[in-house]
């Protein structure tokens, strides 16, 4: 395609202006993370970096006293892993089941389950969060990982998701599949579900990323800090960055945060082309 | 009206691949020149060249004696017929074709006019206020080529605009085609892979293949005299036979199959190899069966207005095709008697596949 | 519509179950729960509660706070959606259109999606710290006087901020995809009939993005009015004076901290109202109707 040299030039710079606008942020925080929290009170945020990584990041990695805590940012780590992966996997077996049974049976109730399972779109977690909470207390799931994922699986997104996937699988497969001989069980499993791989990875992925990210959630119900989300600890750290008159532990928050979103961003960055399907496929 | 002239043309890719080796070529004014060759020769490539949609590497396109390689399409005065017709879906067609003339300050009155003299011209009239997808492919066709006609541009260019065309329709728009630009009189240059398009449309015609141009000619002198064996087998349906063949010592024969002896009257020198060409309507049957050749049917097809068949006279010549006029009842592992005349024998290099 | 499905069998109740199941637990009863609540008022002490009507109800559209908060989630929704979908159109145009580095900037400007929300507030928090971030240096350095603790316009101004960074990325994501959707023969075709890159913007692609657009709006606003929940909870929360808090925040605010449970509860249910208006609106112009 003809392009001139000019339209060529200013491509570039602005790209490379916008990319500047997202890193920047992130980049002076992970500098100011390598310092430490004398230089950074005294020179304000940091553009390059200092030599204290190893310190600051073994400290807060391994030490339960850096994050004023009883938990070690590894131990942070470790629970948003657990919530991460169980809120993606739980996520996409239910809503692969789910959207199976709508899709593929004809049963008296599949129409207002459907619309039961559409109406979780109308009112999000953040609304209810009240009773939400209540009910998890009466169930005694606060401070317990069951508490912590099940509540957030209870939405439409992943049921949509599939169910407008296999719409496009076509009708002559499952014809072969019962002149073969397959059961309703026998179809999901050895048809429905290999040929639905890439999707489940692309959804698995986006999960994920939910899961790990949640911020509301896990703050109400998780007041033990064993439980706590690297996301949660982000929070607790920076209440308490000015408590008790000494010097705000500034790299060590900005390292806890660069620890928070690292993981996220690699999942994303790396399963790139998976990612922005199940992205683009989920919205439309 | 424009001479479009090509003067050592090249395009190599960023990866490296060279698409377009050193292409000379001279378009009159008027002409209507065809590329045809198969797929990845390069033809397309050659095209957008001269659009300006695709950069040239080396070499110099210059149109009316200017050369254009650095001047941005929408400068070069040139209209493009695409193959999938690239029609603007938001807009109507009046708008489709307006479009250009809008973007390049004509009045009111002046696009008014132009658009509705094309329309009327590819009768389009009815049509210039529904959307492209309202349209059938050939009145999507006509639309482009509207577009292309309303700017009076110095040349049109057509991508294989043919090809995404039903058979019938493609016969009718390759003459409504034909009709219009010895009408306008606007110097064309036009892209495809079909052969006989290339035959019916062309004034000139260039063959190219792996981006070489191998002949640039006439239509008639290209299927009389193809310059290698690759043109001689991708122009003419069906395609000629290509048998190996032997001179015989006294350089006044070819032997192919199994010992047939053949007239010629080329330049040869006695013993060598080459490859001998023969159109299947030059082949003939043999009055009282008393030809060179003795062929065994092996299959035939009948079309009704002509015969295939085809016959097997021996290895290297175990394959070849007899194009006869009207219907014949042969049948598998008949014989036949056939001639050939000598000027009718196309003989190539084995090594180079040029014309000997 | 599946034109070939099972018939006669258990299969789909048990496949369906675990999700109704949760559902039921985890959404049915606490929204049913919402909704009562707001239909009743509790004592000074929370020891009992009295069935109001639609007290809440009034109280809520008549206060102040409820109002101004519900300017700001309008006026914040609006700016979000307004300003990130056209600096993310912008770069997603250019990014079509270079050949060199192509992937690497998509790379570059795709990953805002993974940032938690809280985390982009804290990024931002920290470059408009008034004892070392730069933003704020550099503002006030400009003559500006930014305060965004005290100043309600300057602190709406760093959340719109953060919430547009984080949300960049999903839109150019979106702009790429629908821009890498139109023929490149139209615009090849629209290069030999315009020669300004300009117009033929305008004129060819702008028009054909529409329904993308359209899409992104919807979604944009949907993103506002519930995601930004962590932006705001580790920037500014909700101050000066609650002038930041959008309405998600509000019954946040007065619900578990402030303990109001039938005004919260009333909030809770008109955001309901106003989300249902949203999807429906969704889902009948952009998705086709849905029909089981």
């Amino acid at each position: 395609m003809y392009q001139s040299k000019w339209r060529i030039f200013t491509n570039h710079t602005i790209l490379i202006l916008g990319a500047l606008f997202m890193i920047m942020p992130v980049w002076i925080a992970f500098a100011s993370s390598t310092h430490t929290r004398e230089f950074i009170f005294q020179n304000g945020l940091q553009f390059w970096p200092g030599g204290h990584m190893i310190e600051n990041y073994g400290a807060i990695l391994f030490d339960p006293a850096a994050t004023k805590g009883r938990v070690t940012a590894l131990e942070m780590l470790f629970n948003s892993m657990v919530l991460g992966l169980g809120f993606a996997i739980g996520k996409v077996i239910i809503s692969m089941m789910a959207a199976y049974a709508i899709v593929y049976f004809r049963f008296k109730l599949a129409v207002p389950l459907f619309w039961v399972i559409f109406s979780t779109l109308l009112l999000p977690l953040e609304v209810r969060i009240v009773p939400s909470y209540e009910v998890v207390a009466n169930l005694g799931l606060l401070n317990s990982y069951t508490g912590l994922i099940l509540p957030l699986i209870a939405s439409a997104t992943g049921t949509f998701f599939f169910r407008q996937f296999y719409r496009s699988v076509p009708d002559e497969l499952l014809e072969a599949a019962r002149l073969d001989g397959a059961g309703p069980v026998r179809f999901f499993i050895d048809i429905l579900v290999p040929l639905s791989v890439t999707m489940i990875a692309a959804i698995f992925i986006i999960m994920f990323v939910v899961g790990w990210n949640q911020y509301l959630w896990p703050l109400l119900m998780t007041t033990d800090d064993q439980l706590y989300t690297i996301v949660i600890g982000i929070k607790q750290v920076y209440n308490s960055l000015y408590e008790g008159g000494q010097i705000p532990q500034f790299p060590k928050a900005f390292a806890l945060t660069i620890m928070a979103t690292i993981p996220p961003v690699l999942v994303v960055v790396i399963f790139q082309r998976m990612f922005i399907k199940g992205l683009v496929e989920t919205e439309k | 009206m424009a001479t479009v002239t090509l003067n050592q043309a090249e395009k190599t890719y960023p990866n490296g691949y060279k698409a377009i080796h050193g292409i000379d070529l001279a378009i009159k004014d008027g002409e209507f020149t065809v590329l045809v060759g198969p797929s990845g020769c390069g033809k397309s490539t050659l095209l957008r060249m001269i659009a300006g949609l695709e950069s040239i590497s080396a070499g110099e396109i210059s149109i009316d004696d200017k050369v254009v390689n650095k001047v941005a399409p929408a400068d070069r005065d040139i209209a493009m017929v695409f193959q999938n017709y690239a029609l603007y879906p938001h807009m109507n067609n009046f708008d489709n074709m307006a479009y250009g003339l809008r973007n390049r300050g004509y009045s009111k009155t002046d696009i008014e006019s132009k658009v509705r003299e094309a329309a009327r011209i590819l009768q389009l009239e009815d049509h210039l206020e529904r959307k492209p997808r309202q349209l059938s492919g050939g009145q999507r066709q006509r639309v482009a080529m509207g577009r292309a006609i309303v700017r009076q541009p110095k040349v049109f260019l057509f991508d294989e605009p043919l090809s995404n065309l039903d058979a019938k329709l493609r016969v009718d728009m390759r003459l409504e085609i034909k009709n219009l630009q010895q009408r306008l009189g606007i110097t064309s240059v036009y892209v495809t892979h079909d052969q006989v398009e290339a035959m019916t449309l062309a004034d000139r015609l260039i063959v190219m293949n792996g981006g070489v141009a191998e002949q640039i000619g006439t239509p008639i002198d290209i299927y009389e005299k193809p310059a290698t064996k690759f043109v001689a087998g991708f122009i003419g349906s069906p395609a000629m036979n290509f048998l190996t063949a032997k001179v015989s010592d006294d350089c006044k024969h070819v032997i192919v199959g199994d010992g047939v002896m053949l007239d010629i009257d080329h330049d040869v020198a006695g013993g060598q190899a080459v490859t001998a060409g023969i159109r299947p309507e030059h082949l003939s049957l043999a009055n009282n069966g008393d030809g060179h050749i003795n062929a065994v049917v092996r299959m035939v097809e009948s079309l009704g207005a002509e015969t295939l068949v085809y016959l097997d006279f021996g290895s290297g010549a175990d394959n070849v095709t007899l194009r006869l006029q009207g219907t014949h009842q042969f049948t598998k592992n008949d014989a036949l008697s056939l001639t050939v005349q000598a000027d009718k024998i196309h003989l190539f290099d084995i090594e180079t596949g040029k014309r000997i | 519509m599946k034109r070939v499905q099972f018939e006669h069998s258990a299969v789909p109740y048990l496949f369906v179950a675990p999700q109704i199941l949760i559902i039921s637990i985890f959404f049915l009863w606490p929204a049913a729960q919402a909704v009562y609540q707001s239909f009743l008022l509790e004592d000074a002490f929370g020891m009992s509660s009295q069935f109001v009507w639609f007290r809440n109800f009034e109280d809520v559209l008549s206060s102040a706070s409820w109002s101004r908060s519900a300017i700001f989630t309008v006026i914040f929704s609006v700016a979000v959606a307004v300003i990130s979908i056209t600096i993310s159109l912008f770069l997603a145009v250019r990014a079509d259109e270079v050949i060199r580095g192509a992937k690497s900037y998509r790379t570059l400007l795709m990953w805002g999606y993974a940032v938690a929300p809280p985390v982009a507030g804290l990024l931002g928090n920290m470059m408009f710290n008034p004892l070392m971030g730069d933003l704020y240096k550099a503002f006030n350095s400009f003559g500006f006087e930014f305060n965004h603790i005290q100043n309600a316009n300057d602190a709406a101004f760093v959340v719109i901020l953060i919430a547009v960074w984080k949300q960049v990325s999903v839109n150019f994501i979106f702009f790429l995809s629908g821009l890498q959707g139109i023929p490149k023969s139209v615009q090849e075709a629209a290069t030999l009939d315009c020669k300004s890159a300009e117009r033929r913007f305008w004129t060819i692609t702008f028009p054909l993005l529409a329904p993308t657009t359209f899409f992104l709006l919807v979604i944009n606003l949907t993103y506002a009015f519930f995601e930004t929940f962590g932006i705001i909870d580790v920037s500014t929360k909700g101050a000066p004076g609650g002038a930041t808090a959008t309405l998600v925040y509000k019954v946040y605010v007065d619900g578990f901290i402030g303990a109001d449970l039938g005004g919260s509860s009333a909030q809770s249910v008109l955001l309901m109202i106003m989300v249902s208006i949203l999807t429906v609106f969704q889902f009948r112009f952009i998705e086709r109707k849905v029909h089981y």
